[in-house]
């Protein structure tokens, strides 16, 4: 599912590079993530044959992948959800990774009052967005973020409407912030064995290589 | 007037005597927010609320030749949040829904479409397992 508002053949370059062998839809106004409380990408979910949902995830990279964000990359993901989904297809509910009603009553947690009109002021935006009116959207994202500040799919959205220099730098500044300042990680932890939980914040700088070789030149 | 409601986007009538409330031509009710009249009162699949009784007559009024149903205060009922922009109201999710949903931990239903123009719904693949991935270009 792409989660990207404006032109929804915008992101067809995308499916054609992936030769997809799954359906593919688009989802410009984020309702799976509404309605399955997301609030980053990747995020996913296992459902069961009978429509029970037995686990959810964000930041659950299919492998390891180098995401580059204009002045610098990152580097996230691992095995560790592609070898879990195998065990659950392979095993269903008997898979150790299948959450427990206790486990699903923690994570599904119902969301306050802010997050509810963060919700209804987001779409909002993203109505303007898409209507052309740039200076009532960032109105409306603005709201959203101060709303839902851990959000990340409502910043990134609203970013993104800045430019995509303008988001790159954004997210690059943060997670670099969140390295540096807390022990938190771009995503919240998995909790599947062999997961390298803070790999997002390791941020690549471009110009580091750069910095590093004039150091060395001085202290040669 | 415009109103977002369940990622859809629906052009409706507007009262032009009371536009600070959002009133919706009862007709329109179902189309406009998914909620439907009924005896029992206004239904939301199998959710009922009832109207209260001593808010029906301020709730369910006619103006400008239609029936008009007080949809700002049924949402402050609710717990509904909803935020307006000139002629755009966008609803927020319902809390007693998310609830129901939350507590059966069933996977919500969807209906999207896909690159090819066809529509893909969630309940569709029932009786099998479904991988649902999000991603995204930013």
């Amino acid at each position: 599912m792409a989660q990207d508002s404006g032109d929804p053949s915008a992101i067809n370059k995308w499916f054609d590079k992936a030769k997809p062998t799954y359906r593919c839809v688009v989802d410009p106004t984020h309702e799976i993530s509404s309605l399955f409380g997301w609030v980053n990408v990747p995020s996913a979910a296992w459902i069961d044959e009978d429509g029970q949902i037995v686990r959810s995830n964000e930041g659950v990279y299919p492998s390891e992948v180098s995401i580059g964000f204009g002045l610098g990359k990152v580097r996230a993901g691992d095995d560790s959800f592609a070898d879990a989904t195998r065990d659950w297809i392979e095993r269903g509910a008997e898979s150790e990774h299948v959450w427990s009603s206790r486990e699903l009553a923690e994570q599904l947690k119902p969301v306050d009052d802010d997050k509810l009109l963060a919700e209804a002021t987001f779409k909002l935006a993203l109505h303007f967005e898409a209507a052309g009116d740039s200076e009532r959207a960032l109105k409306h994202f603005a709201a959203a973020q101060d709303l839902a500040p851990d959000n990340w799919n409502y910043m990134r959205q609203g970013w993104t409407h800045k430019g995509a220099v303008y988001a790159s730098w954004k997210i690059l500044k943060r997670t670099a912030d969140l390295r540096k300042n807390t022990d938190k990680s771009f995503y919240d932890p998995t909790g599947l064995p062999g997961e390298n939980y803070r790999r997002f914040t390791e941020t690549e700088w471009l110009w580091t290589p750069a910095v590093q070789r004039v150091k060395q030149l001085f202290r040669g | 007037m415009i109103i977002l409601s369940n990622g859809k986007t629906n052009e409706v009538a507007a009262r032009t005597d009371d536009t600070e409330t959002l009133w919706v031509r009862l007709g329109e009710l179902p189309k406009a927010t998914g909620w439907q009249m009924k005896p029992q009162g206004a239904c939301l699949g199998d959710l009922c609320v009832p109207v209260p009784e001593h808010k029906r007559e301020e709730w369910i009024a006619d103006a400008e030749d239609w029936v008009w149903f007080n949809y700002s205060e049924f949402a402050d009922l609710l717990g509904q949040k909803y935020v307006r922009d000139g002629d755009v109201w966008s609803l927020g999710s319902i809390p007693e829904v998310r609830r129901m949903g939350l507590e059966s931990a069933v996977a919500p239903d969807f209906e999207l479409t896909d690159r090819n123009g066809d529509v893909l719904k969630l309940s569709d693949f029932r009786g099998r397992k479904v991988v649902l991935f999000s991603w995204s270009s930013w």
